[in-house]
């Protein structure tokens, strides 16, 4: 194991997985709280429909694939905002639609192509230091954001009319929410794939609820575990040659129900 | 009466085309302890979110601190402390008390600020006088009905507000708690000058503690001291049949079953 790492192509993909990793747990944190973990899955599937879209007409797949999971979330947020449809309805016409317009765009193509699919399942092992270039720099824009915004975040998070009450601009940061999670979506396309990268979001997050009570607690080991299940789950797949999407969410699903099982919250489930 | 702190002039509010609240003229003096009353859907909460700068007037005008509320700056919401009906919150969120009450000086940061020394200072200072500063590292969630109450008051307070707007703070807690709960806010009003808001459904509970009592039903039927508005004439109005007037002179409103939990 000590020599795969000694390859490129492995250094690469370990950092592409673990950048990944840091920024879904991250954001999972508020997507959680916030309960936006449906719109986050709708977003993926918006996405691999602009990815879809990119190939067949020629343009930059990681550009379409962002601008097709802005105008989801926008949608939805304006959707909930305007009370005229709870969020899991307006997300679910969503998810299908963009979902059927992706296979509406992989059915015109001429020919079978091999990489769209990539998007859909995620091979880290193949990301090109092109590619980890833009994850990089959208990654780490989308943690400085988090960091910049935390307090107004978590603020919304407990109770955005409260928070809108006390003088934070509560819709704007709600609305900037949605788009790091879209943008967040995008990044982690190529490494878990559109199908598998909400699992990504969503298990860090679940799981540090299950172990601790206090906010800055929660999101910092939500932070360590989806980094080191990333990490883990790369390394997992090199050695024994599976597929690294999988492979990542499969360990982080594995974690998750031991910190169900081991909870200190377990025992006081009693109902209030 | 003192300065007027918020002054309602003829305001008509609502949502989607439904008035909530109609023709409301009403000055609160800075100082004054008020409490709010009326039945179910009677546009009380509509009062505390107008209040709180978050639902303009359809017509008319509500000036808050002087400053007309559909105009009102974020640096003016943050001196009204707000303390928000109990089952809009969830109990599980994982957050410690300090953290709870530290929300309270994020708006009065503002963007990019972050909290200082003095501002942990300022939230500890509010646990002291809501007596939770020992809980500061407890779960909210592991808190009694009551406990949360208090530092969820204490987060207002953390604001350092002008005024104070509770919106039925003693539902949903058991009676003795109610009592304390309400002697902690008359408390805070007599100590550090607040003007205070109090909506609630339970007349009884604090009719011997306020100034004035306002009393809603979409329009305003009366505004005065207790003994003023609390006539079986004016009442009858309002709550209709639902009214027992006992012996005692105690009067019961019976028309929240379904809100007692």
């Amino acid at each position: 194991m000590i020599e795969l790492l000694s390859y490129d192509f492995m250094q690469r993909s370990l950092a592409a997985a673990m950048l990944v990793g840091a920024v879904c747990s991250a954001i999972g944190v508020f997507v959680v709280l916030r309960g936006l973990a449906f719109v986050g899955a709708g977003t993926a599937h918006a996405a691999f429909a602009g990815v879809a879209l990119a190939y067949l007409m020629g343009w930059p797949p990681l550009a379409v694939a962002i601008v097709f999971g802005l105008a989801t979330v926008w949608v939805t947020g304006l959707m909930e905002e305007q009370g005229r449809m709870k969020l899991d309805v307006s997300t679910g016409i969503l998810y299908t639609a963009t979902m059927a317009l992706a296979i509406l765009f992989i059915g015109m193509m001429k020919s079978y192509n091999a990489e769209v699919y990539g998007y859909l399942f995620g091979s880290v092992l193949s990301v090109s230091a092109e590619e980890l270039q833009i994850i990089l720099g959208l990654g780490l824009s989308v943690i400085a954001l988090l960091l910049l915004f935390s307090k107004e975040l978590y603020f919304i998070a407990f109770d955005q009319e409260m928070a809108e009450a006390s003088g934070v601009p509560a819709r704007r940061i709600f609305y900037l929410l949605l788009t790091l999670v879209a943008v967040t979506v995008v990044v982690s396309l190529k490494t878990v794939g559109a199908i598998l990268v909400f699992a990504m979001v969503l298990i860090p997050a679940s799981t540090a609820y299950q172990l601790t009570h206090s906010l800055a607690q929660m999101t910092t080991l939500s932070v360590i575990i989806g980094t080191s299940c990333a990490a883990g789950g790369v390394l997992i797949s090199s050695a024994w040659d599976l597929p690294s999407g999988p492979a990542i969410v499969l360990l982080a699903t594995a974690v998750f129900f031991l910190s169900v099982l081991f909870s200190p919250k377990r025992l006081r489930r009693s109902p209030a | 009466m003192n300065n007027p702190i918020i002054r309602f002039s003829h305001a008509t509010f609502g949502f989607s085309g439904v008035v909530a609240l109609e023709d409301i003229t009403l000055d609160i003096a800075e100082g004054e302890f008020v409490g709010v009353i009326g039945p179910n859907g009677s546009g009380k909460t509509t009062l505390c979110r107008a209040i709180l700068g978050l639902m303009p007037p359809f017509s008319g005008s509500l000036k808050i601190f002087d400053c007309s509320c559909e105009e009102l700056h974020c640096h003016h919401r943050a001196r009204i402390g707000y303390l928000p009906q109990k089952d809009s919150l969830d109990r599980n969120f994982p957050i410690t008390v300090l953290e709870t009450v530290m929300m309270g000086r994020y708006g009065v940061l503002g963007l990019f600020k972050r909290p200082s020394k003095q501002d942990r200072d300022i939230a500890m200072h509010a646990l002291e006088s809501v007596t939770m500063h020992d809980h500061w590292k407890t779960a909210l969630g592991y808190l009694s009905g009551g406990q949360q109450q208090r530092v969820f008051i204490a987060r207002a307070l953390a604001q350092q507000p002008k005024v104070l707007l509770l919106d039925e703070p003693t539902t949903g807690i058991d009676i003795t708690t109610q009592h304390s709960v309400l002697d902690l806010v008359q408390r805070l009003h007599r100590d550090m000058g607040l003007t205070v808001l109090l909506v609630t459904h339970d007349i009884n509970m604090i009719r011997e503690r306020v100034n004035r009592l306002v009393l809603l039903k979409t329009r305003l039927y009366a505004a005065g001291p207790p003994e003023e508005v609390l006539r079986p004439d004016i009442l009858r109005e309002v709550y209709g049949k639902d009214l027992v007037i006992t012996e005692k002179d105690l009067i019961i409103v019976e028309d929240y079953h379904h809100h007692h939990h």
